[in-house]
């Protein structure tokens, strides 16, 4: 398996970590780490994200993070074995 | 408008419906959602409301609605249990990308997280089934969010979507706007048939594997044209069912766990799978391993997502079907696979199963058949009673078949069949029921009456779950716990004691004279079948083609 890092930009909003680890969580992926922090646009969040799992996982994971009315973007970042 | 009116929260849910063409909706009162009803008893002559006894009922009339009329439907209830009613539904809508717009009442603001009477977090227990939900915290969000509702339910793949509106926001008033419909403004998505056209040119034994993308996008008359042109054969998945007419002579009807023989075979002896708007559900599938090999698959879809969840393709196309096939068909060029053709309408001679009995399932489509014409629409509950109206009832036009594919959930078809018989204008509907699954919601055949709805409620009634029962009888080695219903239900007694007719039908000529003569109202035709009719052929779950199970 690979550790992979995901990197959201989403709505400031209240409730939207929670859409985002139920996300996770639904699926079967564990969080292994957690990054959020408001951009210098106050209406939205950058949330950096660590998992593991394989590549066919990966792909599946930011597909179904876009389909989320309140992410804007999702950038799959580089992924190292582990 | 130059000057904008101001509303209450409540007249603007009013608005914004009218705004978006809805002209029923279901649903059922409760103390937080007073002021909407208020506004809907004021605005009666623009929005019909249809009562229910249950708010499931209205759940799965709203997704019923949906699915006949292509329209987003609309579901209105009450905060806590009003809103908890309505999961089984939303759920339901949700795994069959349903649109649907759910409007739930909540304690005011001021209320909200302290566990005050009839509170509950909906749009918490609602998220893993919505495309998404809105709490309003704010009646100037009122407007802009209930276009955003109705949009995120209708575009791409549709879907549920629920907007939670505490009381004083209903109350509060702001300016409305009015602003027309808002349009999906994702660009299309680009997509190259360069790789697809070569595959398809090459192929000798090309299989299209249509789903409910189909339908939701439009798409029927171009799948049939596309098996034209390669002179493919088409299976279909529960949700595509009703997206070629059965005596088209190149649908195989469904494949899969409970498919056709001749659909299934097909599909595994391929060279080319052409899979339109279809998701793979385990339920099609069996051993998915085995599934891919020996053929090339294409997979158009619009959801990104769905490619590689459960299948790998070896082609994608993302977009919309309809316009990948449009793109296809503009250059394919004709083919004939005359070698093909003849194998497959072997596996159609193969596959033919007759039934046994007093009377036979396979009897009581065909009569019912023949009192309705190709755009009655035909609702089903969940059981082996639904996988025999996938055989057996001969379907014509699109969206005239609702039945509960990716939940399966038993109850769906009362609540379904009122929704569709309002979707058409009160035209006579067909339910399709079991004993067991009747039993979850017959609550609704109040409804019915209510609304005088011509609906021909054909229970057929082996007097067991039975579609569990046949499991145990396969797998658990005729150990049947908890599937015989030692019930002493008297349903045509039930139904008049509803305001209903009933009917009992031991025999075919006795369901013959019924359906002779029907009346107006709902009826409910109580129609015995043997206890041991078993739904085949049956491929296994997690197995393959191989395994399919065809004889008693
Ligand atoms: C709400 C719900 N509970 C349980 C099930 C599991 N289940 C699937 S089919 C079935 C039996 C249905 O019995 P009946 O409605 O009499 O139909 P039959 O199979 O006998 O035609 C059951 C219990 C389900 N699909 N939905
Ligand atoms: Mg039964």
């Amino acid at each position: 398996m690979e550790k992979f890092t995901v990197e959201l930009l989403v709505s400031n909003r209240y409730g939207v970590l929670n859409r985002i680890t139920g996300l996770y969580a639904r699926r079967g992926y564990n969080i292994d780490s957690l990054f959020v922090n408001e951009t210098e646009n106050p209406e939205v969040s950058r949330m950096t994200i660590c998992s593991h799992g394989d590549g066919d996982v990966q792909v599946q994971l930011v597909r179904q993070l876009r389909k989320l009315y309140d992410v804007r973007s999702v950038v799959l970042m580089a992924s190292v074995e582990c | 408008m130059d000057n904008p009116k101001q509303l209450t929260g409540a007249q603007i849910v009013i608005e914004q419906l009218c705004l978006h063409g809805v002209t029923t909706v279901f649903g059922y009162p409760g103390g937080t959602v007073l002021p909407i009803y208020d506004a809907l008893y004021q605005n009666s002559h623009r929005i019909d409301h249809v009562l229910t006894a249950h708010e499931q009922g209205a759940a799965h009339a709203a997704d019923g609605f949906a699915r006949a009329s292509g329209k987003t439907g609309v579901v209105i209830a009450t905060s806590g249990p009003g809103a908890t009613n309505l999961v089984t539904g939303i759920a339901n809508a949700y795994l069959d990308s349903v649109p649907l717009v759910a409007i739930t009442g909540n304690v005011p603001v001021p209320l909200l997280g302290k566990d005050s009477f009839q509170e509950v977090d909906i749009v918490g227990v609602t998220q893993p089934i919505v495309k998404h939900n809105f709490v309003i915290r704010d009646v100037t969000q009122l407007e802009r969010t209930l276009r955003k509702a109705f949009l995120i339910a209708q575009s791409g793949r549709p879907g549920p979507v629920l907007v939670d509106i505490p009381k004083n926001i209903q109350e509060a008033t702001c300016e409305y706007h009015g602003i027309a419909p808002e349009h999906d403004k994702t660009p299309a998505p680009k997509f190259d048939i360069t790789d697809a056209l070569e595959a398809i040119k090459a192929c000798k034994q090309p299989y299209i594997y249509a789903g409910g993308g189909v339908i939701a996008a439009g798409a029927e008359a171009e799948l049939r044209q596309l098996s034209e042109r390669l002179s493919a054969p088409v299976g279909l998945s529960m949700m595509g069912l009703s997206a070629l007419p059965n005596d088209y002579w190149l649908n195989l009807g469904m494949c899969g766990m409970h498919g056709k023989y001749a659909s299934s075979m097909a599909q595994a002896e391929c060279d080319l799978m052409i899979a339109l708007g279809v998701r793979f559900s385990d339920r099609a599938t069996g051993n998915v391993q085995v599934y891919r090999q020996g053929h090339t698959i294409i997979h158009i879809d619009i959801d990104m997502a769905e490619f590689g969840k459960n299948v790998n393709p070896h082609l994608q196309l993302h977009g919309d079907v309809k316009a990948v096939l449009t793109a296809l068909l503009s250059v394919l060029p004709e083919q004939k696979n005359e070698q093909w053709l003849a194998r497959v309408a072997q596996m159609k001679l193969d596959g033919e199963i007759v039934q046994t009995g007093q009377l036979t399932p396979q009897q009581v489509f065909a009569a019912v058949r023949d009192v309705c014409d190709d755009s009655t629409v035909v609702a089903t509950d969940v059981g082996q009673h639904q996988m025999w109206t996938t055989m057996y009832y001969p379907l014509a036009k699109p969206r005239t078949l609702l039945t509960s594919g990716g939940l399966g959930t038993m109850g769906f078809g009362m609540g379904a069949a009122i929704g569709g018989c309002m979707a058409t204008g009160k035209q006579r509907t067909i339910l399709f029921t079991g004993d067991g699954s009747f039993g979850m919601n017959l609550n609704e055949l109040a409804t019915a009456v209510s609304q005088n709805l011509p609906l021909v409620i054909l229970i057929l009634n082996n007097g067991v779950l039975g579609m569990v029962r046949q499991w145990q009888t396969r797998f658990y080695d005729k150990r049947y716990s908890q599937t015989t219903l030692q019930r002493k239900t008297d349903f045509p007694a039930l139904a008049k004691a509803f305001g209903a007719e009933g009917y009992l039908a031991e025999t075919l000529p006795q369901l013959q004279e019924i359906l002779a003569n029907l009346p107006d109202g709902p009826v409910v035709i109580d129609c015995r079948i043997d206890i041991d009719e078993e739904v085949l052929p049956m491929i296994p779950p997690g197995k393959t083609v191989a395994d399919i199970i065809t004889k008693r």
